[in-house]
C-alpha cells in the first residue's frame, strides 16, 4: 500500500497521471477505463505523418469501440434521434473538440479515430499523454486531442 | 593524362555521392531544391565561403561575423551591423535547422530559397550587409586562390565556368542546410527515448509549453519549435506571421519603422507588426530576443507573453497572445524546458566550424 501511494505521489509530481479515461453524459452509467482495460480491448495501429511530416505510429483502441462499450448507440442502433448525438472530447488542460456519432460509425463516416496510448511502441509521455486522440483522416491536427481525459456523450434528442 | 583523368573521375564521384545527413531516427529529412542537390564537396566549399571575409566588399566581414557558431549562428546583438558599420534594423537569425524553414528571414513571405536569400546579405544595399557590388572583382578574388580552384572543381565538376555567383550561393546554401541541430537533451529524451536526458522541471515545462492556456506550441510548433517547416514528403501549409503586441506606437501602423513586419511586402495595414515565429532550438543562448532584440532575457520574454504583449492594445495583435497567469514555479519549469533545447554539439561541431 505504501508503495502504491509512493508511486501515485511520484506520478503526480512528474506531471503524469496513470492512464484513465472517463465516458459520461447521456449514457446509462459512467464508464471509467484504466490502462489495463484499454490493453484488453480491440486495438489498432495507425501510421500518420506528424505535424511536421515525420512518420509516427500510434496504437490504441478505436473510439467507436470505447463508445460501444459505454452503451452509446452505434451500429444498428444509430438511427433516428440517435443520429443527433455527439461526443465532446475533453483534455486535461480544458481543450475540447466534438465528434458526431455518425462520423465514426461503420455504416456512415467510418472514421478510424483512435484513443491512443502508445506512440512508436512506447507509452505516450509528457504533453502527449497518457492518452490522446488520433484522427488519421483529419488534414489538420487540432482535433487530435492530447492529454485526453473525458468523453462526454450528448444526445440532443432523447 | 591518366592521372588527371583519375583525379577528375574521383572529383566527379565525390560530387555525385549521396549526401549523408546523419539524422536521428524519426527526424525529418530536409527538402533540397532539385537544381542544387546536397554533396559533401558543395558543403565544404560553402563552409569556406561562409567563413571568408573576401565575401565582403571591404574584406572585413563574412557570413560568420553575424552568424557565430558558438551562439547557434546568431551574433548576440540586438541588431546586427553591416561591413561598413551600418546598423541593420533587425537581429541576425539563427541558421540552425534553416534547411527546414518554409520561409526565410523575419518578415518576407516570398523568400523561400536559401540560394536566393544569400544574395540579400551579399548585394543588398538597404541595409548594407556584406557590401559586394557588381564588377568589384569578387569572383576573381576567389579564382586567384588555388584552394578555391580545388574546392570549386570538386563541388561543380560539370564542364563550364565554375566561378559564378549562382555556384557561390548554391554552395553557401548547401553548407547552411547541413547545419542540423538534433542532439539537444530534448532530442535525446524524445527521439532517443532517454527519460533521464532532461530534468523533471523541463518535463513539467514541456507540458506547460503544449498547454492550451499558454499555447506556446501554436506558433513554435513541431520538431523545430518554429513556424511552418518543409521536409521530404511533407507538404507545408501557408506560413504564418504573428503580431505579438510588442509595440503600439502612434502613426497608424503601430510598430516603429522600418520594422513593420510583412506589411513591407503586402502593404496591408493589418499585416503591420507581423513577423515569423523563429525556432526555439538553442533559444537559451541566442539572446537578446525578438526581431529587434528588444527583450534581453527569456524571463522577460515570458513576462511579455504572460502580460498578453507588452503593448497589449495593438489592434493587429494575434488573438493567441491573450496573456496567462504564470507561477514562479511554472516560470522556472518553462525556462528549464527551453534550456533543454540547447544542442551543445551543434555549437562546437567541427563540420560547421571555420575551416581557414
Amino acid at each position: 500500500m505504501r508503495y502504491i501511494t509512493l508511486v501515485a505521489i511520484l506520478s503526480l509530481a512528474y506531471g503524469q497521471t496513470a492512464a484513465e479515461l472517463t465516458v459520461r453524459g447521456d449514457i446509462a452509467a459512467p464508464l471509467v477505463l484504466k490502462a489495463e482495460d484499454l490493453a484488453r480491448m480491440p486495438r489498432e495501429t495507425v501510421t500518420i505523418p506528424d505535424q511536421d511530416g515525420t512518420k509516427v505510429s500510434y496504437e490504441g483502441v478505436p473510439l467507436r469501440e470505447i463508445l460501444k462499450r459505454a452503451g452509446v448507440p452505434l451500429g444498428k442502433d444509430l438511427r433516428g434521434k440517435a443520429l443527433a448525438s455527439y461526443v465532446l472530447a475533453k483534455a486535461h488542460d480544458g481543450y475540447q473538440v466534438v465528434f458526431s456519432l455518425g462520423e465514426m460509425d461503420e455504416a456512415f463516416g467510418n472514421e478510424s479515430i483512435l484513443v491512443a496510448d502508445k506512440r512508436d511502441g512506447k507509452p505516450l509521455f509528457g504533453y502527449q499523454g497518457p492518452l490522446r486522440l488520433v484522427c488519421p483522416n483529419d488534414k489538420a491536427g487540432e482535433r487530435s486531442v492530447r492529454m485526453l481525459e473525458t468523453l462526454e456523450v450528448v444526445r440532443l434528442q432523447k | 593524362m591518366r592521372i588527371l583523368l583519375l583525379v577528375l573521375t574521383c572529383a566527379t564521384l565525390e560530387a555525385q555521392r549521396a549526401y549523408v545527413w546523419n539524422l536521428p531516427k524519426g527526424f525529418p529529412t530536409p527538402r533540397v531544391p532539385a537544381d542544387n542537390p546536397m554533396t559533401a564537396a558543395k558543403v565544404e566549399l560553402g563552409r569556406h565561403l561562409f567563413y571568408d571575409t573576401r565575401m565582403s566588399g571591404n574584406g572585413r566581414t563574412s557570413c560568420a561575423t553575424c552568424h557565430r557558431q558558438e551562439l547557434a549562428f546568431t551574433d548576440g546583438k540586438a541588431i546586427s551591423t553591416g561591413t561598413t558599420g551600418e546598423p541593420h534594423p533587425r537581429g541576425a537569425m539563427s541558421l540552425v535547422n534553416i534547411a527546414y524553414n518554409a520561409v526565410l528571414t523575419w518578415s518576407n513571405p516570398g523568400m523561400k530559397e536559401l540560394e536566393r536569400q544569400a544574395l540579400v546579405p551579399m548585394y543588398g544595399e538597404h541595409p548594407l550587409e556584406l557590401g559586394l557590388r557588381e564588377g568589384d572583382g569578387f569572383l576573381e578574388r576567389l579564382r586567384s586562390d588555388p584552394k578555391y580552384r580545388e574546392l570549386f572543381d570538386r563541388a561543380f565538376p560539370e564542364p563550364g565556368e565554375r566561378f559564378t555567383i549562382a555556384n557561390v550561393t548554391k554552395a553557401i546554401a548547401s553548407f547552411e542546410r547541413s547545419i542540423i541541430s538534433a542532439r539537444s537533451p530534448w532530442d535525446r529524451y524524445h527521439y532517443g527515448g532517454d527519460d533521464t536526458a532532461v530534468s523533471d522541471a523541463a518535463k513539467r515545462g514541456e507540458v506547460l509549453f503544449f498547454n492550451q492556456h499558454l499555447s506556446c506550441f501554436r506558433c513554435h510548433g513541431g520538431f523545430n519549435f518554429s513556424g511552418a517547416t518543409v521536409s521530404e514528403g511533407h507538404t507545408v501549409r501557408d506560413p504564418e506571421f504573428h503580431n505579438t503586441g510588442l509595440y503600439n506606437v502612434p502613426g497608424g501602423l503601430g510598430y516603429p519603422a522600418p520594422n513593420l513586419g510583412i506589411f513591407e511586402f503586402t502593404k496591408d495595414p493589418k499585416d503591420a507588426g507581423k513577423f515569423k515565429a523563429p525556432t526555439l532550438r538553442n533559444i537559451a543562448i541566442t539572446a537578446p530576443y525578438m526581431h529587434d532584440g528588444s527583450i534581453a532575457t527569456l524571463d522577460e520574454v515570458l513576462d511579455h507573453y504572460a502580460a498578453g504583449g507588452r503593448a497589449r492594445d495593438n489592434p493587429n495583435k494575434d488573438p493567441l497572445i491573450g496573456g496567462f497567469p504564470l507561477s514562479a514555479q511554472d516560470r522556472k519549469d518553462l525556462i528549464e524546458f527551453l534550456k533543454s533545447l540547447t544542442d551543445e554539439e551543434v555549437l562546437r561541431d567541427r563540420r560547421f566550424a571555420n575551416p581557414w
